[in-house]
């Protein structure tokens, strides 16, 4: 699902975010992402997102080679991720509902199949009551949970989350990574950076660390050693 | 190859062709009328940018209808502009007559006709309202003379015509006053290239402004911009409302430069009548008529989408996602 081959990032003024890093996600797998800020956890992402370009060797990520994807294609590559953001990131000035509805509307689903879909969504995430209000008049655990409704609505292959739980209390913290982890089961490829080692160490899921932009585990997946 | 990315593939395949031309249709119905809403909602920050269009299209419109009038007040003064040829009193009434009929003969020459001495006594003497003693002459002082009309069309026919006239022996005297009509009519060709350049210096103004009130849209809807960037929205997509905004603008602009205008045009019909009546001018004045108001409205909706699309190429780099 996500394949990096020797990819280096090196941002104008020389200083190098990423070096040499070699990863590989498969289809399917939950894993998190480690490291101190400022260790390259962001730029990582960036790079999946199609944000950022590798500056050297090859990233491939849901089938398409990202050094080689055109302009035009962004879009479409992006379509295909579910990306959870640590502030949100949502529309204050609109409901819930249309909120969530956002990337089906973009993708220019029927208004019939935008409604089911952002009720199932909202559902999941046990917001189904809040969907006329607006992201200002709910709770930051409830905040996220629209961010990962948003995330999830068109069913990607791939869900990014870059510390999903970083405002939230522990409780509401262990809710949100038991949200991911269903996502898992069902067969969405999970990749979550985060910091919080605590909550990591008590679920069993594969952990790469980062450190000034090198990998410091296994490239490959199999569990935690 | 899996079967969710074959699904995936098919999905991306499918979508420029079924249901997709029924999104486009419904982003673009919904973008319009957004765009017209938000127009609606903010009428006070939003007026201003029209009426900033619809009078730097008014003044230029206005010109363009002035000149109008006046062009077609000239071709009727060409065709009324005559040359009269005073005879000696040497030419005797049939001479003079003949000399009518070969001057009608010419092709630069529309009509002629023979004014005899007693003819010229006789309207000269009714159009004094007083009754003077002092014009009981014993003879009439006036000659014979001939009226031609000539067809006003080019200066250079006229120039021939003149050469020959004076060349003539019976022609004692020509009165010609065509001069002034040629010193009008390069006057009406200044005057428009300066209205062109006014309408090109305020196209300029309109682009101007258009762009930066869609530049204050794009940067109060930049955070959105972004977000809707990592949900996968293609450009086209991103530029739309604004594109839709920007035709509101035009629109609204061009009507209400349209009813501006008119009002002008109305208001001013009636003293410019009187004015025009104290020559003996017929006071014409032109309305817009449809041909000309849909180019009104098309010129500003035109220059406010060229003014957004500036806007949009140089602003919605800013708004990539970090």
């Amino acid at each position: 699902m996500i394949h990096f081959d020797q990819v280096s990032k090196r941002y104008d003024g020389g200083h190098e975010a990423l070096a040499s890093v070699d990863l590989h996600i498969e289809r399917g797998e939950m894993v998190f992402l480690t490291g101190h800020s400022g260790a390259g956890k962001s730029t990582l992402l960036k790079l999946i997102m199609r944000i950022e370009k590798p500056s050297s060797g090859q990233l491939r990520v849901n089938g398409q080679l990202l050094n080689r994807l055109g302009k035009g294609r962004v879009p479409f590559f992006r379509r295909d991720l579910g990306i959870v953001h640590q502030d949100h990131q949502l529309l204050m000035d609109q409901t819930v509902f249309d909120n969530v509805a956002l990337p089906l509307v973009i993708a220019g689903e029927h208004p019939r199949d935008v409604t089911r879909r952002v009720r199932a969504a909202l559902d999941k995430v046990g917001l189904l009551e809040r969907e006329n209000y607006r992201p200002i008049q709910l709770s930051g655990g409830e905040q996220q949970r629209v961010g990962i409704a948003r995330a999830v609505v068109r069913k990607p292959a791939l869900l990014l989350a870059d510390e999903p739980t970083g405002n939230l209390d522990p409780a509401l913290s262990r809710d949100i990574m038991a949200l991911f982890s269903e996502f898992n089961r069902v067969g969405t490829t999970v990749l979550i950076a985060s910091h919080d080692l605590g909550l990591i160490a008590r679920l069993n899921y594969r952990v790469i660390s980062l450190q000034e932009g090198r990998l410091l585990t296994t490239p490959f997946g199999g569990g935690r050693s | 190859m899996t079967a969710q990315r074959q699904q995936a593939m098919n999905r991306r395949r499918d979508e420029p062709a079924q249901g997709a031309s029924a999104a486009w249709i419904r982003h673009h119905r919904d973008c319009a009328v957004a765009a017209l809403m938000r127009l609606v909602r903010n009428p006070v920050s939003s007026a201003l940018t029209w009426l900033v269009i619809a009078i730097s299209l008014t003044l230029p419109t206005l010109f363009y209808l002035a000149l109008a009038s006046l062009e077609h007040q000239t071709e009727r003064w060409q065709a009324g502009g005559q040359i009269t040829l005073y005879l000696t009193d040497a030419t005797s009434l049939e001479e003079g007559q003949t000399l009518t009929e070969e001057l009608a003969q010419r092709p630069e020459v529309i009509s002629t006709r023979y004014v005899a001495a007693d003819e010229a006594w006789q309207s000269f003497s009714q159009s004094l309202t007083l009754d003077d003693d002092r014009l009981q002459l014993e003879s009439n002082p006036l000659p014979a003379s001939i009226v031609v009309v000539p067809d006003g069309q080019s200066s250079t026919d006229l120039e021939a015509l003149q050469l020959l006239i004076t060349s003539l022996p019976q022609v004692e005297d020509v009165q010609l006053d065509l001069a002034w009509i040629d010193r009008l009519n390069r006057f009406l060709e200044l005057i428009a290239t300066g209205v062109t350049g006014l309408a090109i210096l305020l196209g300029v103004a309109v682009l101007l402004v258009v762009g930066n009130t869609i530049r204050l849209a794009i940067e109060s809807r930049k955070e959105e911009i972004r977000i809707v960037k990592l949900l996968g929205a293609t450009e086209a997509f991103i530029k739309r409302p604004f594109l839709y905004l920007g035709l509101w603008y035009g629109l609204l602009g061009g009507m209400a430069a349209w009813i501006l205008v008119s009002g002008i045009a109305w208001w001013l019909h009636t003293p410019l009548s009187a004015f025009l009546d104290t020559y003996g001018l017929d006071a014409h004045v032109t309305w817009l008529d449809i041909g000309e108001t849909f180019i009104l409205l098309l010129s500003a909706t035109l220059v406010s989408l060229t003014g957004t699309h500036i806007a949009l190429w140089r602003h919605l780099r800013e708004a990539e996602p970090r």
